[in-house]
C-alpha cells in the first residue's frame, strides 16, 4: 500500500462525489443545491489539483488537465453565484447556469476518476 | 516534456499551495459556523463570500477591518487564532517561490532553455568553441569580426562569468557542461546546418581526441580544428578525418626552420596572419653553434630542424626535467650540468655558442638563463618560447631577440584555416616553390604595388556572393577576365592598387594568376589590395550597373546617363 496513492485517490474521488452531491437535484431550484457543498467541492478540487502538480508522466499531465478544467468550472459557478446574489437578483436562469457549470466540472472529475482507476488497474502492483 | 523549469516550479509549489488551501478552508469554515451579531443585535451568520473576503484580506495582512458588522468576541477569538495560520501559510508560499528562483537546479534549467532558444534562432554560420580562455577568446573576437558567430561550451562557472563580462558583440551563447558530452555538443548545435566547425584547443591531448571522436560520430560533415602535441596523436586525429590538426610544437620548429632558411617567408606569413607588416625588419638567425635549454616534447623536432640546416646543437637539461623522458638515441647530444665543475663547462659552452634557445616549461627559468647567457656572451642571440599567452607579456620587456608564442600562432592558424582558408592555401603554395627568393619577390611586388600593410580578401564567383559577375557569366555569356577586378569605378581605364594572390578552381590552384585569366563559375580568388580597391571590387562584383560600367566603359542605360549628366 502506498500512502501517497491513498491520499491522492481519496481527494480525486472525494472531489467527484462532492461535485455530484451539489449537482444532483432540479436544475432551477436553488433549495436543492447547497452552497456549502459547492464550497467544499471547490476546496477538495483545489487540493486534488495541487497533489497532481509536478507529475511528469503522460498520465499525470492528463489528470492535471482534467483537474484544472473542473477547478475552472467550479470557480466559475461560485463566481456566477456570488455576482448573481450580490450584484443582481438571483433568478432561475442564474441558478441554471451555476448548476450546469458544476455539471461540466462533474464530467471532468468523472474522466479524472476513470483515468485514475484505469491507471491503477493497469499497474502490476 | 522538455520544459523542465516549469515542472520544477510546479513540483516545488505543491506543499506551499496545499498549506494555503487548507488554512484558508479552515478559516472560512470557522467564520461560517461562529455566530455574529448585526446592528440590531440579531444573530447573524457570515455567508461564504463574506468569510472568503475577510480571510483573504487578513491572510495577506491588508486588514480592512471587521465587516459587514463589528465582530463578536467569538469571531475575534477565532480571528486571532487563524491570523497566525493563514499569514504564515501565505509567507511560506511566498518564501518558497523566492527561494525557488535562487535554486541552482532551476537557474541551470532556465539558462539551458535560454541557450537552446539562442541556438535555435542562430540563422548564420557559427563555430563551436570548446573551453573559454585567452586563446579561445581571441578566436571568438576574430570570428565576430569576420561575421561568423560562435558558441562556447565551458564547465567552469567563473570562466562563464568572465565570458559574460567580456560583452561580445554579437552575443556569444555559452552552455555550461562537459565538452566531451555528446548531449552538450548536440545542444550547442553540432547538427545544425549552420555549424561550420568545432574548435578544441585543450592542453590535454586525450580530451581533444575524445572531443574529435564524439564530434565526428555525431556529425561527420562538420569541420574540426583540434590541437595535438605529439605525432601519434596527430596521426590518430587525421585517421578520424579531422581537417585541421594544430601542433604548437611543430609550429615552433617550423618557424625556426623558416627563420633559418627563408626569413622572407616568415614575414609574409606573419603579415597574412595579421601579426606584422611587410616592412618588418628581417631577422636572421645565426648559423653557428646552438644551445638548447630543455628537451621536452620539442627536443627531437628542434634537433632535426637544426641538423637539417647543418647546425651543431647541444641540449642542457634543467634540474626539474625528467631524464627518463628523453629518448635513448638522443642522450649523446644531451649535456647535464649538475656539479660546480660542470658550471664552468656551461659557462664555456655559452661563450662558444652563437644562439641559445630557452624552451623549458618554466618561463622564469627561461628568462633567467637567457639573462645569464647574455651577461656571459653579449653577442649571443637569445630565443625564447613563451608558454602561455597573457594580456601583458614579460618577454616583451626582456629584450629577447626572438620570442615564439605557440598559442598566438595557434590562434592565427586556427582562425585562418576556418575563416580565411584561401590565405592558408596561399602560404602553403609559396612554401612549395623551389625558388628560394620567391617569397622575397612576392613581398617586393606587393609592397611596390600597394604598400607595406595591405589587406587581403576573397572573392567567390557565385550567385549569392558576387551577383553581377555571376549574372554576366551565366545569363549574358560574356567572357570575363581577372582584369575587370582591377578597374577603378571612377575611371574604368585606370587600375586600382590590387593584386590576385591565388585562384582556386575545383582542385586546381593557380599561384599569382595573370590579369588575362578568364573567370569561371565557382572560382575562388584571394586578392591583396588597399581598402579603397577592396570597396571598388565589392561594388563591381555585386552591382550590375557598376559592373556594366567597368566592363564596357559606359553607363548601363539612358536614365542613368541622363541622371549623371545632370550633375
Amino acid at each position: 500500500m502506498n500512502l501517497e496513492k491513498v491520499i491522492s485517490g481519496f481527494f480525486i474521488i472525494l472531489a467527484m462525489t462532492l461535485n455530484f452531491g451539489f449537482f444532483y437535484g432540479d436544475i432551477d431550484d436553488i433549495s436543492q443545491h447547497s452552497k456549502y457543498e459547492l464550497f467544499a467541492a471547490i476546496v477538495v478540487n483545489l487540493i486534488a489539483t495541487t497533489l497532481k502538480l509536478g507529475d511528469r508522466t503522460q498520465m499525470g499531465s492528463v489528470l492535471l488537465a482534467t483537474s484544472l478544467v473542473a477547478d475552472i468550472q467550479l470557480i466559475a459557478a461560485a463566481t456566477v453565484w456570488t455576482i448573481g446574489a450580490y450584484a443582481y437578483a438571483l433568478d432561475s436562469s442564474t441558478i441554471v447556469l451555476v448548476v450546469s457549470l458544476s455539471g461540466g466540472a462533474l464530467l471532468a472529475n468523472f474522466v479524472s476518476v476513470v483515468l485514475y482507476v484505469g491507471d491503477t488497474l493497469k499497474s502490476k502492483r | 516534456m522538455n520544459n523542465s523549469a516549469l515542472w520544477i516550479v510546479l513540483h516545488r509549489m505543491r506543499a506551499p499551495l496545499l498549506v494555503l488551501i487548507v488554512t484558508y478552508t479552515i478559516a472560512i469554515i470557522g467564520f461560517l459556523l461562529i455566530d455574529g451579531m448585526d446592528n440590531n443585535g440579531k444573530v447573524y451568520h457570515m455567508n461564504i463570500f463574506d468569510a472568503f473576503y475577510v480571510v483573504t484580506y487578513t491572510a495577506t495582512t491588508i486588514g480592512f477591518g471587521e465587516i459587514p458588522y463589528a465582530f463578536t468576541y467569538g469571531q475575534r477569538i477565532w480571528m486571532s487564532m487563524i491570523v497566525y495560520a493563514t499569514v504564515m501559510g501565505w509567507f511560506y508560499s511566498l518564501g518558497s517561490i523566492i527561494s525557488l528562483f535562487q535554486d541552482k537546479l532551476l537557474l541551470a534549467q532556465i539558462a539551458e532553455s535560454r541557450f537552446r532558444k539562442q541556438i535555435k534562432n542562430l540563422n548564420q554560420s557559427f563555430l563551436i568553441v570548446l573551453g573559454y580562455n585567452y586563446t579561445t577568446s581571441e578566436i571568438i573576437k576574430k570570428a565576430n569580426k569576420e561575421g561568423v558567430r560562435t558558441v562556447v561550451i565551458e564547465k567552469d562557472e567563473h570562466k562563464i562569468n568572465e565570458l559574460n563580462l567580456e560583452n561580445f558583440t554579437p552575443a556569444v551563447p555559452c552552455l555550461m557542461g562537459d565538452v566531451y558530452d555528446p548531449l552538450a555538443l548536440e545542444k550547442a548545435g553540432l547538427n545544425s546546418k549552420y555549424c561550420k566547425a568545432v574548435v578544441s584547443l585543450f592542453a590535454d591531448d586525450n580530451l581533444n581526441l575524445r572531443v574529435a571522436l564524439t564530434a565526428k560520430l555525431l556529425n561527420k560533415n562538420v569541420k574540426l580544428a583540434i590541437k595535438s602535441t605529439t605525432n601519434d596523436q596527430s596521426e590518430d586525429l587525421r585517421d578520424l578525418g579531422v581537417e585541421i590538426v594544430e601542433n604548437p610544437y611543430e609550429i615552433i620548429a617550423e618557424q625556426i626552420d623558416i627563420a633559418l632558411r627563408n626569413p622572407y617567408m616568415g614575414i609574409l606569413e606573419k603579415w597574412l596572419h595579421g601579426i606584422g607588416t611587410l616592412d618588418d625588419e628581417i631577422k636572421y638567425l645565426p648559423k653557428g653553434k646552438y644551445l638548447v635549454y630543455g628537451f621536452g616534447k620539442l627536443g627531437r623536432k628542434i634537433y632535426q630542424v637544426l641538423n637539417n640546416n647543418g647546425i651543431e646543437v647541444s641540449f642542457i637539461i634543467p634540474s626539474d626535467e625528467d631524464i627518463e623522458s628523453i629518448p635513448k638515441d638522443m642522450l649523446n647530444i644531451v649535456k647535464f650540468y649538475e656539479t660546480d665543475e660542470d658550471e664552468s663547462l656551461l659557462i664555456e659552452d655559452i661563450k662558444n655558442s652563437s644562439a641559445i634557445i630557452a624552451r623549458s616549461t618554466s618561463d622564469t627559468l627561461n628568462l633567467s638563463i637567457l639573462a645569464r647567457s647574455r651577461k656571459l656572451n653579449p653577442n649571443i642571440v637569445t630565443i625564447a618560447r613563451e608558454s602561455e599567452m597573457a594580456y601583458l607579456s614579460i618577454f616583451e620587456n626582456a629584450n629577447i631577440d626572438f620570442v615564439f608564442i605557440p598559442s598566438k600562432v595557434l590562434i592565427e592558424k586556427t582562425t585562418n584555416a576556418l575563416l580565411a582558408p584561401y590565405s592558408s592555401k596561399f602560404i602553403e603554395m609559396v612554401k612549395e616553390q623551389q625558388e628560394l627568393d620567391f617569397a622575397e619577390k612576392v613581398i617586393l611586388r606587393i609592397k611596390n604595388k600597394i604598400g607595406s600593410n595591405p589587406i587581403t580578401f576573397g572573392l567567390t564567383v557565385e550567385k549569392e556572393k558576387s551577383y553581377a559577375i555571376w549574372n554576366s557569366l551565366v545569363n549574358k555569356k560574356r567572357i570575363i577576365t581577372l582584369d575587370v577586378c582591377r578597374r577603378s569605378r571612377s575611371n574604368w581605364q585606370e587600375h586600382n592598387k590590387i593584386l590576385p594572390l591565388i585562384l582556386i578552381r575545383n582542385s586546381q590552384v593557380y599561384l599569382l594568376p595573370s590579369w588575362d585569366m578568364e573567370l569561371e563559375l565557382d572560382d575562388k580568388v584571394l586578392f591583396v589590395s588597399d581598402e579603397e580597391s577592396k570597396n571598388d571590387l565589392r561594388w563591381i562584383s555585386k552591382n550590375i550597373y557598376e559592373f556594366y560600367y567597368v566592363y564596357f566603359g559606359k553607363e548601363k542605360n539612358m536614365f542613368n546617363k541622363l541622371f549623371k549628366g545632370g550633375y
